[in-house]
């Protein structure tokens, strides 16, 4: 079984000192040990963003995609080999504004991956501007007079639309962060990992003391996960708490069909399947 | 020997089902068919035509002027009547008032009370379409039983009621012409051989086949007409070819899943017209970046933006050519043929792989949606050759290192490792890197990189063919073209040999890139027209930068459709005229062909 240190690599993590994304990159690095997956067995997908950096910063196979653009390829290398761990890592412009329609949709598939969003409510790569995450009224280079808009909540979206495994985690609780993207392995199906992530330099107002004082654990208060009704009121109560209450762990999870138990092309992995073609005789037959 | 029948009729009519159903019969008869649909972005109330044209003879395009047009409706009338020829017939359901129309002169008229066949047999409305078929051939007293045995094979699912049903709606509808067609128009036709299993298949389809039969093993799309068929047919098969097919959100999701898969080591492609592939253009460069193969198929249609989405143009090549920011290899291909569609589909999945590109190939709405009679694709014949891949990695990884994927190799390819494999662990990735895909600015690193993904094309020119010639090599004249403009100027030969004009067809299906030697072949070339189907003349601008070759005559058409052989014999014609002077013509179609633009005829209610 691989070790803590198969996982990882010569090159130090090029994040400014503090930023979350360092214990994010050890979470994802000690779940994957747990699992007991093998280096060169999984894969970690990442769209553009400081987030984006994390498969250069985890010995493992890697798709460095485009901005927006995790989720696609992720679907893509899984559904060619199904085998693999397959995991999405990206930020919160990434996931939930550019890259919105993806994670829509995907979540009514219910493939067999797990997708881990950086969720720091500030794009970081771009130097500050506002996310689809940030707060009503923050303050970000692009909204000097302070924000507009209303946050998307990301939780509760993926409660209704039929995601099987919604956990938030915390950057500032590695170990528990870890147990959430070790469950999302082992998970057969969808599962997404919001992780509140401070971005040390252009957010001043969601910092380590900011979450601290206001997180608690879902578990520690005997939340069941299977019992929707409830993870849609936790779901909800931190923007409802006008954030004053901020429930992290596992809110939900279901055993639900995979997309791929829907093909029986994918009893062996495509990736497995002989070059040579099946059927083309029948297919021509019917042109004539 | 030749025959042209058209039937034209209100959008949901079943003009389509009408007109597979007759190419079949025909190609199942031992001839050559071309089966040449048009329609209106519209699913009720538009006007939508069938063509076939029938020949003992190769024939390959659809053509201006018919023997036999079936209307089913007024406008059917008005938009169609000027396309019989003299001595042709006009066969149009009675039930359709026809008051105060305007018939045209040396035609025979034939009047068929559709719906009274229908009731008097005690069939189904549904089975006018069957009727229709029955009445076309018996007009020209073609025998029945291969039709029956489509309708059983189509039919026979269902029931076996079904079947019966429809072969006697078969048999009332030829009766009914052989009893009562009393007009001048003699012509009969006879099967010519039933030896030859010949296939009656659109362009979409046969691409759709050439990537099965290339290992195409994951195949994601958003539906665009003209593109949309190759969804459909590979969906509707995907157990069948024990492949996966998948409907995205959009065609961004959809090349990346493609791009994802490939990745993951399979044989993946995406197919789009012009809107998606606008899309598609960001992750294209992600695809060359990252150096992982990827076919791309783009059914051209009528621009800019939306245009006119069920016809055709020519018009993205540039913009195949020069889509996405920075610079990177490519490969363009543009099948002219069904067979070619096949072939090339299949081969584009090598180039991809062997040269780790993207490869886009180029068809249009002429070609992916009519239908050609073929012979069957042997595609035992097609060789897969997947190009540098690891599949074991001897050597050991030092702790904390990674693969070195983008090694920077004498050839430019550097071994691809698919994950999963041992030791191979690496970052495709979107940003410059060094050999271990660890991200670099570094500069010297930058343009080694870039060199090396360079150095590619070398091979890669090796590979590509000379364009194909049809006709004779040495002829006086030679016609220029691209893409399914290959189908028109061929036709166009025999039309020019009868006014005693020779000439070759100088055929390009591989675009780019375009190799220096091919500027021998033109240069040795006597006159020259180049037939573009877009304003601009794009691959003449081509020719111009990569081979330095200008042609005498430029002939460009962008109305929507593509050339008719009669348009390109007279285009090469006035040419000869004018001794190849230098210029360029635009063809337009003229009225006699028009049977779709409703404000060009007073009658139209
Ligand atoms: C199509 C496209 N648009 C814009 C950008 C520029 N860009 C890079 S990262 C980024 C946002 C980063 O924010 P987020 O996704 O939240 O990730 P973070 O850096 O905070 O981890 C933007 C706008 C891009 N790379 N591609
Ligand atoms: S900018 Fe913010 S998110 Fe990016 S590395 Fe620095 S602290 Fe982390």
């Amino acid at each position: 079984m691989a070790e803590l240190n198969d996982f990882t690599v010569k090159e130090k993590p090029q994040w400014c000192p503090g930023c979350g994304d360092f214990a994010i990159n050890m979470a994802i690095k000690s779940a994957l040990q747990e699992a007991g997956v093998e280096p060169h067995n999984s894969v970690i997908v990442s769209g553009i963003g400081c987030s984006g950096k994390m498969p250069h910063f985890v010995r493992a196979y890697g798709f460095e995609s485009l901005h927006g653009r995790v989720l696609p390829p992720a679907s893509g290398i899984h559904l060619a080999n199904h085998e693999l761990t397959v995991i999405g890592v990206g930020g919160d412009g990434d996931g939930y504004g550019i890259g919105m329609g993806h994670f829509i949709h995907i979540m009514r598939r219910n493939y067999d991956l797990t997708y881990i969003v950086h969720d720091n409510q500030v794009y970081g790569l771009t130097t500050g501007q506002t996310a689809p995450t940030s707060q009503k009224g923050m303050k970000t280079k692009t909204t000097p007079y302070g924000n507009l808009e209303e946050p998307v909540h990301p939780v509760p979206l993926a409660l209704t639309m039929g995601a099987t495994y919604i956990a938030r985690g915390f950057a500032g609780d590695m170990k528990h962060l870890a147990s959430l993207i070790l469950g999302g392995i082992r998970h057969k199906g969808f599962a997404l990992i919001d992780v509140l992530q401070p971005c040390v330099t252009f957010n001043k107002l969601n910092t380590y003391d900011y979450w601290r004082q206001r997180v608690y654990k879902l578990e520690e208060q005997g939340h069941n996960p299977s019992d929707y009704a409830k993870a849609l009121e936790k779901a909800n109560e931190d923007w409802k708490t006008n954030y004053e209450k901020i429930p992290i762990g596992l809110f939900y999870k279901e055993d639900k069909p995979t997309y791929g138990s829907g093909l029986p092309q994918l009893n062996v992995p495509l990736v497995k399947h002989g070059l040579k073609p099946v059927g083309l005789e029948e297919a021509m037959d019917e042109f004539i | 020997m030749e025959f042209t029948w058209m039937i034209g009729a209100e959008a949901g009519a079943g003009t389509a089902v009408t007109g597979r159903t007759l190419t079949k019969v025909f190609t199942r008869g031992g001839f050559h068919v071309v089966g040449y649909p048009e329609y209106p972005s519209l699913i009720r109330g538009g006007h939508n035509t069938y063509q076939i044209r029938v020949s003992d003879k190769k024939i390959h395009s659809p053509v201006k002027k018919n023997d036999v047009v079936v209307a089913l409706n007024r406008n059917g009338i008005i938009f169609n009547r000027d396309s019989v020829k003299k001595g042709g017939v006009l066969i149009y359901d009675s039930g359709v008032d026809a008051a105060g129309l305007k018939m045209p002169e040396g035609v025979d008229i034939f009047p068929v009370p559709i719906r009274q066949i229908i009731e008097e047999n005690k069939l189904d409305q549904r089975m006018a379409n069957t009727v229709t078929v029955g009445i076309s051939l018996g007009l020209i007293g073609y025998p029945m039983d291969d039709f029956f045995l489509i309708l059983e094979k189509e039919f026979s699912r269902k029931s076996r009621e079904i079947v019966d049903l429809n072969i006697k709606a078969a048999k009332a509808g030829f009766d009914y012409a052989k009893k009562n067609f009393k007009g001048n128009f003699k012509f009969t036709l006879k099967p010519i051989s039933r030896e030859k299993k010949r296939m009656i298949i659109g362009g979409n389809e046969a691409f759709a086949m050439g990537a099965v039969a290339g290992g195409m093993k994951l195949f994601a799309a958003y539906p665009m007409t003209p593109a949309s068929s190759v969804l459909h047919y590979l969906a509707e098969k995907e157990r069948h070819f024990n492949i996966v097919v998948k409907q995205t959100e959009d065609e961004i999701a959809a090349i990346e899943y493609a791009i994802g898969a490939s990745y993951a080591g399979v044989r993946a492609s995406t197919s789009t017209s012009g809107g998606g592939f606008s899309l598609m253009v960001e992750s294209l460069g992600l695809a060359a970046l990252s150096e992982t193969p990827i076919v791309v198929f783009l059914a051209q249609r009528t621009g800019p933006s939306t245009g006119m989405p069920t016809w055709t143009e020519q018009a993205d090549l540039r913009f195949a050519l020069h889509s996405s920011q920075g610079e990177f290899l490519r490969v363009i291909l543009a099948p002219g043929t069904v067979d070619e569609e096949f072939y090339l589909g299949a081969e584009s999945f090598n180039l991809a792989d062997k040269y780790q590109i993207p490869v886009i190939l180029l068809s249009d709405k002429f070609l992916s949606e009519s239908h050609f009679s073929a012979d069957r694709f042997e595609w035992e014949k097609v060789r897969i050759e997947r190009g540098e891949i690891l599949s074991s990695i001897r050597k050991k990884l030092a702790p904390m290192e990674r693969f070195a994927r983008y090694k920077l190799t004498k050839s430019g390819i550097s071994p691809r490792v698919f994950p999963g494999t041992p030791e191979g662990m690496h970052v495709a990735t979107s940003y410059e890197h060094r050999e271990d895909s660890f991200s670099t600015e570094d500069f010297e690193m930058r343009a080694s990189m870039v060199e090396k993904r360079e150095r590619k094309q070398k091979l890669l020119e090796k590979e590509i063919p000379l364009p194909k010639i049809y006709g004779k090599k040495d002829a006086p004249i030679s016609i220029i073209c691209w893409g399914s403009q290959v189908l028109p100027a061929v036709d166009a030969l025999p039309l020019l040999e009868k006014g005693g004009i020779h000439a070759n067809v100088i055929h390009f299906s591989y675009l780019y890139p375009l190799p220096k030697k091919i500027r021998k072949l033109l240069k040795s070339a006597k006159h020259t027209i180049l037939f573009e189907n877009n304003s601009t003349g794009q691959f003449a601008g081509m020719l111009k930068e990569f081979l330095s070759f200008r042609p005498n005559v430029l002939a460009l058409k962008y109305d929507g459709r593509q050339f008719f052989p009669e348009e390109i014999a007279e285009a090469v014609e006035n040419a000869h005229k004018q001794k190849f002077r230098r210029k360029k013509v635009r063809v337009v179609d003229m009225g006699e062909f028009e049977y779709y633009n409703p404000a060009a005829y007073s009658e139209v209610v």
